[in-house]
């Protein structure tokens, strides 16, 4: 008797569920990896996406925009998050290994803050300061040459070199010589390998100084106004000073496909640039796209 | 007939499988070999071998334009004064340990710590590294007043601690292999316990001792985990204890999944892990060619 009537359920259930087809196909997946940056924008995305529609599961994770584009080069991503532009030979081994063109999408804006303790008297800091610090061969090494209120060795933290945001932190703050060739970083920077933990260790940490992106900001840590010269005006990272391009080291942060997109991606894509998706960016602290 | 050839056939198939299980490992770490150096090698022309081992410039993602550097001298005096440091601390305390064990606790007492030692040999490293990350590094940075916790003392704390284990279980060994006569001569003689344990049971099983802390470098060398969590990843030439450094085996753990495969980068990183491989092995060899030493120590003893 209760086996029959569990025989009749499941008959029932099946049409049922034939009734409404969407209802049982398996969700189709799409694996969205890379900026770190845009981790928590991705994970927002992937939540807010699985209850608006009923065909597919997003899965976003990050490991800096380089992982998510080795991703794309060897086919394992769908959609690699990046907070720098893919460069060319990126694109170049893509066309080689996956035969088809990239496709990138702008979804929104960042501006790189620089980030301190909160006990520090420092409050704006310049972008010739910063190439002194942070380039080879750079000669500033002691608070005391940026601000009277404080002394010691600077401690640097900044991100490992797959990080999108080192990337571009290191094009515009180290800069070119004369010769016009672009400067790295030098020795001695802690490598971290989330933005998140570059804000963990910079309010635990007096000395330290570091930079990432305006939505990690926290209450624990101070960012720093920024000027392009020592002495002329600074600005501090915010919607406004972003779109205006008054703050410095804004840029903007990608979404990158390849090939033509499946229906479903293409859905996916438009969706993220909707009311509905940018909410989200600007919920995460960063500034939407349009 | 057909019985006792089936039993033939049984007894033929255990004795490949069981010659086949003694050369696997053999097989596996050739394998290794030939999958690193395959891996690494259409690299090595475009690398500077100068520049490897005499240049802290580790630099495998250049900005726009610029050519990559792979200068490893900043990741390999992290792993050596990482490893040094832990050694430092690591092979007193390993030693002491063996000496208390084999000598002079009671039966019950070293049964108990025996366990413990082997218990404490098999914590997992990622939890050594939690362990340097949130209760060594803090202290460290209060006590020193370092900048941050996760530095060239905390890295070296912890791999002491994980090789404090290797060392004193080998040692201990080492220590029991010495036959009891030599203790009864000694004693007999009138030797205090401390001239027993330095000038008798030292020189007795100084081959098996030094194949400890060989074993117990060994680890710290090849250690991943834990000084990936806590030496602080930056790429330099410590000067001061507490400065943060950066080891090989971190360099490669933390690139490694970002790399694209086959990229020159990804190839880099497996000319790196060739040095740790050549650097393991010959610890390793070296100690082994110890502990055989002590073999035929007490092959010609017994005779």
């Amino acid at each position: 008797m209760v086996i029959r009537r569990v025989v009749v359920a499941t008959l029932v259930a099946g049409i049922s569920g034939a009734a409404c087809a969407p209802e049982v196909t398996p969700r189709l997946s799409i694996t969205m990896k890379g900026s770190d940056t845009l981790v928590q924008v991705a994970t927002g995305w992937a939540e807010v996406y699985r209850a608006a529609t009923d065909t597919v599961d997003v899965s976003a994770s990050g490991g800096g925009s380089g992982t998510g584009i080795a991703g794309l080069i060897d086919g394992t991503v769908d959609v690699a998050t990046s907070s720098r532009e893919m460069k060319g030979e990126e694109r170049e081994s893509i066309r080689a290994k996956r035969g088809a063109e990239v496709h990138e999408h702008v979804v929104g804006l960042d501006a790189l803050a620089i980030f301190v303790h909160p006990s520090n008297p420092i409050e704006h800091i310049s972008l010739a300061e910063l190439q002194r610090i942070w380039a080879e061969g750079g000669d500033l090494r002691d608070w005391s040459a940026l601000t009277p209120g404080k002394s010691g060795k600077i401690v640097l933290l900044g991100r490992q070199n797959s990080s999108g945001t080192y990337d571009h932190f290191r094009e515009v703050v180290c800069g070119k010589t004369a010769e016009g060739v672009h400067r790295e970083f030098r020795g001695g920077v802690s490598e971290l390998n989330g933005s998140s933990e570059v804000v963990e260790k910079i309010a635990k940490a007096p000395q330290a100084l570091g930079y990432t992106g305006m939505g990690f900001n926290t209450p624990r840590v101070k960012w720093l106004a920024v000027s392009i010269r020592p002495g002329e005006p600074a600005v501090t990272p915010s919607i406004e000073s972003v779109n205006s391009g008054a703050y410095p080291i804004a840029r903007k942060l990608y979404l990158y496909t390849v090939g033509e997109p499946t229906p479903e991606l293409r859905a996916l894509l438009d969706w993220t640039l909707s009311p509905a998706g940018q909410a989200i960016v600007a919920q995460e602290g960063y500034v939407p796209a349009s | 007939m057909s019985s006792s050839a089936g039993k033939r056939l049984g007894e033929r198939a255990i004795e490949a499988f069981i010659t086949f299980s003694g050369w696997s490992s053999i097989l596996c770490m050739l394998a290794i070999f030939v999958f690193v150096l395959r891996e690494a090698l259409p690299v090595v022309p475009k690398i500077d071998f100068v520049e490897l081992f005499t240049s802290t410039r580790w630099i495998p993602a250049p900005a726009k334009g610029n050519p990559a550097h792979y200068g490893a001298l900043g990741l390999i005096t992290g792993t050596l004064t990482t490893t040094l440091l832990g050694m430092a601390l690591a092979v007193p305390a390993g030693l002491g340990a063996a000496v208390y064990v084999a000598e002079f606790a009671s039966a019950r007492a070293r049964e108990t710590l025996k366990v413990l030692i082997e218990l404490l040999a098999a914590i997992p490293s990622i939890v050594w590294g939690f362990i340097g990350l949130m209760v060594i590094g803090p202290v460290v940075a209060r006590v020193t007043g370092a900048p941050l916790g996760t530095n060239l003392l905390t890295g070296g704390l912890i791999l002491g601690l994980m090789s404090v284990p290797v060392i004193a279980s080998i040692a201990e060994d080492a220590l029991r292999a010495v036959p009891d006569t030599y203790r009864e001569a000694a004693l007999a003689l009138g030797a205090s316990p401390w001239e027993l344990v330095t000038r008798v049971l030292f020189p007795a099983a100084k081959k098996g001792l030094l194949a400890a802390c060989l074993l117990g470098l060994g680890r710290a060398v090849g250690e991943t985990m834990a000084v990936l969590l806590a030496t602080g990843h930056a790429n330099q030439i410590p000067t001061s204890l507490v400065d943060p450094v950066r080891t090989l085996t971190a360099a490669i753990a933390a690139e490694l999944g970002e790399a694209p495969k086959g990229s020159d980068h990804y190839r880099a990183l497996f000319v790196l892990g060739a040095l740790l491989l050549l650097l393991t092995v010959a610890i390793n060899v070296t100690a082994d060619i110890f502990v055989r030493g002590i073999r035929t120590d007490g092959a010609k003893r017994a005779r």
